[in-house]
């Protein structure tokens, strides 16, 4: 497969993201295999161009117990880790085995606080994050995530704050889970760029342990089946605000990936489809991304971004 | 999730039972399950039988582990997998090391050409002595009351290593250390059982992996020469929370 990544092949897939140079617009997302420093720095050998970390909070959190997670036919899943995390302050370490890959690490954080955020995100920058993802859209603990992320005047303050706080850019991951996330978006503007979408809540029952599977009973859906959920929110955000946006939801392929940019993603993260495809998905979405692009003679990731919005 | 029939329960020893269920699904030696307790939690489990006939082999240690050890006949039992990489089959004289329940898992590569070191704290806890029939036993405890009073190492220097075609070793990580340490740099094929914090079991949350490897999807089985690669065997491993802590072993 790398003799067919040829160089100027690669050279198309080059791109940015608030002024982070990417070798592709693949990006390892939140929570999946980026609790280690091992891991991700396994992840970016093998081909992602940029991983973010599992989201950090203050303290130390254990999650939910098992089942954390249900395989949904078709490569989907519905998983609810309950934000297990070592604290802020046991987090150093795997920042720095991460970064022996030279490649960006993103710091993902989350708190019930601006003061929290601000915080947490000056200790990712110290610890050398290339930039700064606020997890406002966790859909499955309480007094964290979707719940801090659906208040406009929170948002809005937690956005300010975190900007003052780090010279790195800031990413506002926002959830779908939401009435108008518009609204939300608008009170992020000050965020260098939106990640667009988060999980979809779900649940999953089994019917002859009449019982929900997952412990917290609620999870949050990943894969295909929120694809569309996902090209929908970017195209509407891009159009609507014109930031630069990380596209994240159902990616498995090339032609996903693409159909992201074209509403409007200037790159994407990969996270379920890790779980289908192993952690080659990475080389494979490169190849298959830039060998569309060359039948259909698009030079550079930078033109097709938002292609598809009408005017 | 899938579910089945318990049709036999075993005990094998005073605290480890094993749980019979029909399960018609092409399943190896090596390969796990994750079976879950409805309303108490979910664990990954080794599977001891890959016949048509399926079983799990399980201490209690916890709420899942302990509701597994109570099934009975007729109870269903609940599960998703199988999970992991095999051990590699091999044909001609074989050597098992097991330590403590790790012989749960070595259990279905037993032939009539297969040797063994089991080893255990005391008599009593010895797993599946009784079904090494055709080759030579080694039975090592911590205390004395059977067989060796040492570790398994004292068993394994007193063997021709060279003639087995494959050494499988299944126990606690520092089991594991003091016998890759014995055999590293030997003419041998030799596999390793690695154990770590599993959630998931599908390849996704990080807890199991090890020098970036997922225990749940590239292992848990490993070769000798892939453990000669790994910073953190005997090393480091991550708690439940992600928290890096130290075993230096």
């Amino acid at each position: 497969m790398d003799d067919l990544l040829k160089k100027d092949t690669m050279n198309r897939l080059n791109t940015q993201i608030s002024g982070i140079r990417l070798d592709n617009p693949f990006i390892l997302a939140s929570g999946i295999l980026d609790e280690n420093g091992y891991t991700m720095k396994r992840v970016l050998d093998e081909g992602a161009a940029a991983v973010v970390t599992k989201s950090i909070g203050i303290s130390e959190r254990s999650g939910y117990r098992p089942p954390v997670v249900v395989e949904i036919d078709g490569g989907n899943m519905i998983n609810a880790i309950g934000l297990a995390n070592p604290g802020i302050d046991n987090f150093g370490e795997e920042m720095k085995i991460a970064r022996e890959s030279m490649k960006p690490v993103i710091g993902s954080v989350f708190g019930s606080t601006a003061e929290e955020f601000a915080l947490l995100s000056r200790k990712m920058e110290m610890y050398g994050a290339s930039a700064i993802e606020l997890n406002l859209s966790c859909p499955h603990v309480k007094g964290f995530g979707q719940e801090v992320g659906s208040d406009p005047d929170l948002v809005e303050s937690i956005v300010s704050e975190v900007k003052h706080a780090v010279k790195v850019p800031v990413f506002a991951k926002l959830s779908p889970n939401i009435s108008d996330i518009l609204e939300i978006a608008k009170a992020a503007e000050k965020a260098d760029a939106y990640v667009l979408i988060n999980t979809v809540k779900a649940m999953a029952i089994d019917i002859y342990a009449r019982m929900p599977i997952l412990s917290n009973s609620f999870g949050g859906m990943s894969g295909p089946c929120i694809k569309h959920v996902g090209i929908r929110y970017v195209y509407e955000v891009k159009q609507e605000t014109g930031k630069e946006i990380i596209g994240v939801g159902g990616i498995r392929t090339g032609e996903d990936a693409l159909e992201y940019m074209m509403a409007g993603a200037s790159c994407v993260e990969i996270g379920t489809a890790v779980h289908s495809d192993g952690r080659k998905i990475f080389k494979k979405l490169s190849l298959e991304t830039a060998k569309i692009m060359k039948t259909e003679r698009i030079e550079s990731i930078g033109e097709i971004i938002g292609a598809a919005i009408r005017k | 999730m899938r579910h089945s029939e318990v049709i036999k329960v075993e005990e094998n020893t005073p605290t480890v039972k094993t749980i019979y269920f029909e399960w018609e699904q092409d399943a190896k030696p090596g390969q796990f399950i994750m079976a879950w307790v409805p309303g108490t939690g979910e664990i990954p489990i080794s599977l001891s039988s890959t016949d048509t006939t399926k079983s799990i082999t399980v201490k209690s240690y916890g709420p899942a582990s302990d509701a597994i050890t109570k099934l009975t006949k007729g109870s269903r039992i609940f599960f998703r997998g199988p999970y992991g990489r095999a051990f590699s089959p091999v044909t001609g004289p074989t050597l098992l090391v097991g330590g403590g329940s790790g012989m749960a898992s070595l259990k279905p590569l037993i032939t009539m050409d297969t040797d063994a070191i089991i080893s255990a704290r005391t008599a009593a806890e010895l797993l599946f002595s009784d079904r090494i029939k055709g080759g030579k036993l080694f039975e090592v405890t911590d205390d004395g009351s059977a067989g060796i009073q040492g570790n398994p190492m004292d068993a394994l220097s007193t063997l021709d290593l060279e003639k087995y075609k494959m050494i499988y070793v299944c126990g606690p990580e520092i089991m594991l250390k003091k016998v890759y340490d014995f055999l590293n740099g030997k003419q041998i094929r030799a596999e390793f059982a690695m154990e770590r914090l599993m959630k998931c079991g599908i390849g996704v949350c990080d807890s199991c992996s090890i020098d970036g490897f997922q225990l749940c999807r590239d292992g848990s089985i490993f070769s000798i020469e892939e453990l000669r690669e790994m910073t953190e065997f005997g090393r480091t491993k991550l708690t439940e929370s992600g928290k890096r802590v130290y075993l230096n072993y």
